[in-house]
């Protein structure tokens, strides 16, 4: 283990990190999740209620969580990088279930 | 539980600051939502009763329905029926002016009644407007800013909040066991807010976890329900536009039903009330909301009954509800109906019941109320530890006994924000007995502002020394003045609640604890 000591000194990076490609990241979440509980989409149905919680969650927790990473650079790299992962994911999903 | 030290310090850093910027948000959006617990009773008392003659029985609804109908075709597209009248809901039958207003909050509604011989007598009002002021207080943390861009902000000071209380945990986790139980009241100013700050949040914590996250999924829901809507209708749209075209005939078969066959009449109140207490029982219905819709059912009528059970989670703040076929009286959807939701709609209501309080009845209610308070008091021993902190801090770095100018902001905003916040409402429970129709939103605006104003104007005008006892002791008066005035209005008026002798007690307990806290800390205060 390296002697790595964690400050705050890029929490602005860090917090923006968390808070917008975070969002990308729980939304695109949400959006694989949702294409296997074939989600409506309608506002009304409990699979769509769910599926918000858990996005609106997802992001409160990378929000909390967002200022353990080491630095700001690394903490938009692993989650914008995440959010990528997971949105090519979801396109590359949605296509298979549409054919 | 072992932390890495510097994480925990990371996190204390971070619990300090975001604390300090969202703490007075929250103490108003706690404060106003612990008084909204008691929206209903609250606006039950404060709406003068009507010159109305006094609501028909249940059985003779009909008639009156019939009467209304005659003379006002137009209530036909949206009415509501009272089960249990009171004064926030005089009539037995009542419909809104705007028939298209769908948004919450009170609203202009035409209220009708019998005269002893059998008259038709309408009345236009609307109930008094102070407690749902007091609700759009708590929903948009005390701004007075358009709807949609107050709740957008309350859901950043949700965010800053849920931050809060995540840093807060890891900061106190490592020192839990040696501090928990030891509330050093005879040491210095400072350990005695920490003591009071770490008991108060560690308790409450399960509470304000629920309140966090419900308060950000109010603030967000509909970006994240639009996101869904797009990704995952247009899906469907391909998918499954033959779904669609085979439900498209059935919709116009009924829509030539209903032309052919006509306004079948609904069921009368009475019979309909006994068939659905039959298939819910325990479910106590409060009111009947009948709108016109082409192609439902054969009356061409949408039945919703909304009502209460104690016994189970409600999704609304205050009533869960049935859709109810009006012919028959069957239940047609139990979705949000309290006690018979599917598993995963049950989950769900319980997480907006748990930040409603809207299960388990009064007690609950109560506690909430207790926790709300508790909750306010939390955020304000965490600001005074903030400015005692960086007082402490600037009087060790330089030997100038003078503050910076961000601790003198700050210390000003907390105190003018939290007595103006109190003061504020108190007036409005003053003024509400002289207000014609128990007060309107913009009265109560105004009121409530004014009293906000003047106390953060006094806080960044006067002295160090006077600014604390000065508004603590101008909001303890307001507080304590609210008893007599209710009691005096009372005896004039001839009518005495249980919902104002509450509010009476628990502001004069208020403003005698403040004033209390002014002639203990007096001393303690002059640094």
């Amino acid at each position: 283990m390296s002697a790595f000591r964690l400050t705050n000194d890029q929490w602005l990076a860090k917090l923006m990190a968390a808070i917008v490609p975070g969002a990308l990241l729980s939304l695109g979440c949400m959006a694989v999740l949702g294409l296997f509980c074939h989600a409506s989409g309608d506002a009304r149905s409990v699979s769509a209620q769910f599926l918000m919680w858990f996005a609106i969650v997802g992001w409160l927790a990378l929000v909390g969580s967002c200022f353990l990473f080491r630095s700001g650079r690394r903490a938009w790299a692993m989650l914008g990088g995440g959010a990528l992962v997971v949105w090519g994911l979801f396109v590359i999903l949605a296509k298979v279930i549409m054919v | 539980m072992k932390l890495r030290a510097d994480i925990v310090q990371a996190y204390r850093d971070i619990h300090s600051w975001v604390g300090i910027l969202c703490g007075l948000f929250l103490f108003v959006a706690f404060y106003a939502g612990s008084i909204s617990m008691f929206e209903q009773p609250l606006q039950n008392w404060l709406t003068p009763a009507t010159p109305l003659p006094s609501p028909v029985n249940i059985e003779n609804t009909p008639e009156l329905l019939q009467k209304a109908l005659a003379e006002y075709p137009e209530a036909g597209r949206h009415y509501i029926l009272v089960i249990n009248p009171d004064r926030a809901q005089p009539a037995r039958l009542m419909w809104p002016q705007d028939p298209t207003h769908r948004g919450h909050g009170p609203q202009d509604f035409m209220l009708a009644a019998l005269s002893p011989d059998g008259k038709l007598v309408t009345a236009a009002r609307r109930p008094s407007e102070i407690p749902f002021f007091i609700d759009q207080l708590h929903e948009q943390v005390g701004l007075p800013l358009p709807h949609t861009m107050a709740r957008y902000f309350m859901g950043c000071v949700a965010l800053a909040y849920f931050l809060a209380l995540v840093s807060g945990i890891i900061a106190f986790l490592p020192a839990l066991k040696k501090m928990l139980f030891a509330v050093r009241l005879n040491t210095g100013a400072r350990k005695v807010w920490l003591d009071l700050h770490n008991l108060l949040g560690f308790f409450s914590l399960p509470f304000h976890c629920v309140i966090a996250l419900t308060a950000a999924v109010f603030a967000f829901h509909e970006p994240v329900f639009t996101v869904q809507e797009k990704l995952f209708q247009s899906m469907q749209g391909v998918g499954q536009s033959a779904a669609h075209g085979h439900k498209a005939p059935e919709n116009s078969k009924t829509r030539t039903e209903v032309a052919v066959v006509g306004k079948e009449m609904p069921l009368a109140p009475a019979l309909l009330l006994a068939t659905v207490q039959q298939q819910a029982p325990g479910f106590v219905a409060d009111t009947l909301e009948y709108t016109a819709q082409r192609g439902k059912g054969k009356s061409g009528l949408v039945l919703r009954v909304a009502g209460h059970d104690a016994r189970y989670p409600m999704r609304g703040a205050t009533n869960g509800f049935a859709m109810v076929d009006p012919a028959s009286g069957k239940i047609l959807s139990t979705d949000y109906l309290p006690g018979h939701q599917s598993r995963g709609l049950a989950v769900l209501t319980a997480f907006f019941a748990l930040h409603f309080g809207s299960y388990g009845g009064l007690p609950v209610r109560w506690g909430y109320y207790c926790l709300g308070v508790g909750g306010a008091f939390l955020f304000y021993t965490g600001n005074r530890l903030w400015i005692l902190a960086r007082i402490r801090r600037e009087h060790s770095a330089t030997t100038l006994s003078r503050q910076t100018r961000g601790t003198w902001v700050l210390s000003c905003l907390m105190t003018g924000c939290i007595t103006g916040c109190m003061a504020g409402i108190a007036l409005l429970f003053i003024c509400a007995p002289f207000l014609p129709l128990g007060g309107t939103y913009g009265q109560a605006s105004a009121l409530y502002y004014a009293a906000f104003v003047l106390c953060m104007a006094l806080a960044f005008s006067l002295g160090e020394r006077l600014r604390e006892p000065v508004l603590f002791c101008l909001a303890g008066l307001v507080n304590v003045a609210v008893a007599p005035v209710l009691l005096v209005s009372a005896l004039f008026t001839g009518s005495v609640t249980l919902t104002g002798l509450c509010t009476a007690a628990i502001t004069l307990l208020l403003g005698t604890f403040l004033l209390y806290s002014v002639k203990r800390s007096g001393c303690r205060i002059a640094v």
